[in-house]
């Protein structure tokens, strides 16, 4: 039986990043892959003459040439840097406010980002210039949190950071109202919450601000070649620096004894390890993959407290006509019934919200698809078990299709820009397309609802004690940093780190 | 930067931050300690619709025609077979001379019957699958299939209301199970069938497409024969004319049939400019022309093994590894559905990059199912 220092279940961009890091600090790493390609959810797929980014989300905190951003430093480290195309968005997002018809265009860059908030919302300059001084506070508490090892005195990080200290327990909406953020400055800063999968009164401030931060500073940005190219490019560094990875490998058991890791199995391979990281949900590893009684009883009961996060329908349409023909000039389209985020979170409860994130890669990418072409895709957030209800096996091909036309309703009707008539090509993902390549539970995309106990600082704070089963830990979007592309290449490296602590 | 005070009092500001860390495990005190729930409706419905592999019977066989036979095929766990979109295909692996065979078959029954399904498969000259399948298949036998597969679908946003289906051959299948589909849905508003065949004893389905035509006003049906001439039937292969003749401004071509007829229809699409958004078709592969017939060696890294087999360079890798007894991750056979996508680590080949990533294209990979090796050639399947 082989044996290796460390097994990554899944090659995510989680499962990529710890691998890399420990094969490079000269381990002994296997990657069991359950399919084709690496990147999970960053991973592109082929319609026709276009190439599809599953996921529309664009990277924050990458940055790039003298602006270098946490993204780019991991990338550095990693050693992948050199080997990717990243192309940088000129404006943060433009987000159309359906009820009033207004609508805001957010550019790149903190001053920036202030003095156009000032021109919507005269008089919001002090309280959006304390916003971004709060970013920087938090982000640096943050890169100290991560970088610690043992355990934190609470003295001494106030001592050190005393806003985060004094923020951290509190929510958006608390922390903004209390540095006077004018209520319409708190609708458009909001915009960015439909990317957590959580309602903004739930996600703790310090979680959110650290997010908006990484995307005004540095600038959104995309692969060239879609996300696959970065999943790629982790998975030849991995390999360059001798690591193996075995695709169409579904690992089905971990094997545990005397609360030790002690290997793995898929369906036709048994592996030896001490180590293994999972970048997939605790609720499958521990509901299926580990002998009961070697289950924790403490693990069991977080497990059952922790609520899936938001899912998604996403369409994504190669359109046969160039951006000008069409009239698209915005990278991202935020379509918001109501820019009071709390009200739109409880009508997205209904299946049919009409909330909808539009995707344009050609606006930051020409290239990103043939010449006289381009791509839209449009996504929006499942809430509730409302798709669960209205899907059967009977009607799903065409709840799928009826999901598609809606989007696509909206869109037209909200921007007033037409698409119907040049779509070549149409893919339609609902949350049964991701539970299938993913197999996470009911197609959550992402990770866990950030809520209460299960926010950002909580999940930090008890990862090593909730770590009960010796070797065993976890990464991606269901760990302790949450779900967004950053978020989880971040995490994966500090996952590694601590594996290789131990 | 100036500080907040959210809270005054100092031991408030640290019981408030302890609590984010003992507050979880006071939460979790109380909740079950069952192990927890990791599969929900959804995933129910990914097993529905997409078991990895399921092990059928052939219930019936129906012989056709001459040279085609319907196979119903059921599964043996008794489950009703997956939900598909007309047009889908499954690939059905068949074991015969002690290889290991897998060709994609189009499902041609109706959607809204699911206890079975029913592929028909049309003899191929020296083809080895279909040949076994029409003489050697019997009723009771046992198979494993996969899928349902593929994008040849019709899609009620992206396509017109009125569509014309171009079927040559055994490709009436799926067009079959999608006429059927859309006239029983009302999804469309018309359709236009140009079912192409050598004679008219090639015809399958004739009787039910006359009655289907009888039935629906929306539904006309012309047969073409290619080989036999006859005063009741229009002679010849599909041709601009007869393009013409079907008032096709606006309307959305669904095509399915052989290789040829692919290649023929597509240089008049692309004389009369028609744009690709209004051209559907089954998946299939350009056939490469190769030189002369060479023998290589073809070695294949998989999951830390290697096996070295030979290969001929008339012969797509997936033919040799058929031929040299290993068994090829393939789904689509036809360069792309992506399934057997592989790294080439060394050699040079002739291949076809059409579906393959970006990305991929440029650290040379593969689709073995559509390519040749023009030299001893390494890969790495997956
Ligand atoms: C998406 C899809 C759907 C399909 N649906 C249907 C369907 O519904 N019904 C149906 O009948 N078919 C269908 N086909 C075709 C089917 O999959 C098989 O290709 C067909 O049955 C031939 O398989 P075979 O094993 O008999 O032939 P193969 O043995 O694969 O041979 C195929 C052809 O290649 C030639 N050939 C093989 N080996 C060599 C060689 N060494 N040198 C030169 N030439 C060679 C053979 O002469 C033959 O003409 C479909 C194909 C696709 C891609
Ligand atoms: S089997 Fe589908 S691409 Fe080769």
């Amino acid at each position: 039986m082989e044996k290796f220092d460390c097994i990554v279940i899944g090659a995510g961009n989680g499962g990529l990043v710890s691998a890399l890091t420990l094969q490079k600090k000269g381990k002994k790493v296997l990657i069991l892959e359950k399919g084709l390609a690496p990147g999970g959810l960053a991973t592109s797929f082929r319609r026709g003459r276009f190439e599809f980014d599953v996921r529309t989300h664009e990277l924050c905190g990458y940055g790039g040439v003298g602006n270098n951003g946490e993204i780019d430093s991991l990338f550095e480290r990693l050693g992948i840097d050199s080997k990717i195309e990243m192309m940088q968005a000129q404006e943060t997002f433009h987000v159309i406010d359906k009820l009033t018809k207004d609508e805001y265009t957010m550019p790149v860059g903190v001053d920036h980002f202030i003095e156009k908030m000032e021109e919507y919302v005269p008089g919001s300059r002090d309280a959006m210039t304390t916003f971004f001084g709060l970013c920087e506070d938090i982000k640096d508490a943050l890169s100290y949190l991560h970088s610690e090892k043992g355990t934190i005195d609470e003295k001494d990080l106030y001592q050190k950071f005393p806003n985060f200290v004094q923020l951290a327990p509190y929510k958006v909406d608390a922390v903004l109202e209390k540095i006077k953020m004018p209520k319409k400055a708190i609708e458009i800063l909001s915009t960015y919450w439909v990317y957590f999968g959580s309602a903004i009164d739930d996600v703790s401030f310090v979680h959110y601000a650290s997010i908006v931060y990484s995307y005004v500073l540095y600038g959104p940005a995309i692969p060239k070649y879609t996300s696959h190219e970065l999943s790629r490019a982790l998975e030849n560094e991995f390999k360059s620096a001798g690591g193996t990875i075995y695709y169409l490998s579904e690992v089905e058991k971990i094997d545990v004894e005397d609360g030790e890791v002690t290997g793995v199995q898929t369906k036709d391979q048994t592996f030896a390890t001490s180590h293994v990281i999972a970048n997939l949900s605790p609720k499958v590893v521990y509901g299926k993959m580990i002998q009961k009684e070697n289950v924790p009883v403490e693990n069991c009961q977080l497990e059952n407290e922790r609520i899936l996060g938001a899912r998604e329908i996403t369409v994504y349409l190669g359109l046969n006509a160039s951006l000008e023909d069409i009239g698209l000039h915005h990278s991202t389209y935020f379509l918001s019934n109501n820019l009071n985020s709390k009200v739109e979170y409880k009508k997205m409860q209904e299946v049919f919200h009409g909330n909808v994130v539009g995707f344009v890669p050609n606006v930051i990418n020409a290239k990103a698809s043939p010449d006289g072409t381009c791509i839209l895709t449009l996504t929006s957030l499942i809430f509730g078990d409302g798709f669960d209800k209205l899907v059967s096996k009977e009607n799903y091909f065409d709840v799928k299709e009826q999901f598609g036309d809606y989007l696509i309703r909206c869109f037209e009707e909200t921007t007033g820009i037409s698409i119907r008539k040049y779509i070549e090509e149409i893919e339609i993902a609902t949350p049964l397309t991701f539970a299938r390549y993913t197999g996470h539970p009911s197609g959550a995309i992402y990770g866990y609802m950030a809520k209460g106990y299960d926010n950002l600082l909580p999940r930090i704070f008890s990862e090593e004690e909730e770590t009960r089963i010796k070797g065993l830990r976890f990464c991606g979007g269901f760990g302790s940093r949450l779900s967004d592309f950053s978020s989880t290449y971040l995490n994966g490296e500090d996952v590694a780190m601590k594996t290789l602590g131990e | 930067m100036k500080d907040i005070v959210m809270e005054k009092d100092q031991k408030k500001v640290f019981a408030k931050f302890n609590d984010l860390a003992l507050g979880r495990r006071d939460i979790t005190k109380h909740s079950s300690k069952d192990l927890p729930k990791y599969s929900y409706a959804v995933n129910e419905f990914v097993s529905v619709f997409h078991p990895s592999q399921m092990e059928v019977v052939v219930t019936k066989i129906v012989e056709e025609n001459e040279n085609t036979k319907s196979f119903w095929i059921k599964r043996e766990d008794g489950e009703s077979m997956p939900p598909f979109q007309a047009g889908s295909y499954i690939t059905l692996e068949v074991h015969t001379n002690g290889r290991i065979y897998k060709r994609p078959y189009t499902i041609s029954s109706d959607t809204d019957s699911l206890k079975e399904y029913r592929i028909t498969i049309q003899e191929e000259k020296n083809g080895i699958v279909s040949h076994y399948m029409c003489y050697d298949c019997k009723e009771n036998d046992k198979f494993t299939v996969y899928g349902p597969f593929g994008h040849f679908h019709y899609s009620m946003i992206r396509d017109s209301s009125d569509i014309i289906c171009l079927a040559g051959g055994s490709g009436i299948t799926g067009v079959r199970s999608m006429i059927f589909d859309l006239l029983k849905s009302k999804k469309v508003s018309s359709i236009a069938l140009v079912y192409g065949t050598k004679t008219v004893n090639d015809i399958l389905w004739k009787k039910e497409f006359d009655e289907l035509a009888k039935k629906n006003k929306n539904f006309k049906v012309t047969y073409l024969l290619s080989e036999e001439k006859r005063d009741d039937y229009p002679y010849g292969l599909m041709d601009e004319e007869l393009l013409r003749s079907l008032n096709l401004e606006g309307k959305t071509f669904f095509v399915s049939g052989p290789v040829a007829m692919y290649q023929a229809l597509n240089e008049i699409f692309i004389k009369l400019d028609i744009p690709n958004k209004f051209i559907r078709h089954e998946e299939f592969r350009d056939p490469l022309e190769t030189d002369e017939e060479e023998i290589y060696e073809l070695t294949i890294h998989q999951k830390g093994n290697v096996t070295v087999i030979p290969c001929k360079s008339s012969e797509t890798l997936v033919q040799s590894m058929e031929e040299g007894r290993f068994s090829a991750p393939v789904h689509c056979t036809v360069g792309v559905c992506g399934y057997c996508r592989s790294k080439l680590l060394s050699g040079t080949v002739k291949t076809d990059t059409s579906a393959l990533r970006k990305k991929d294209v440029d650290l040379k990979y593969i689709h073995p199912c559509v390519t040749y090796p023009l030299s001893d050639v390494e890969i790495e399947l997956p």
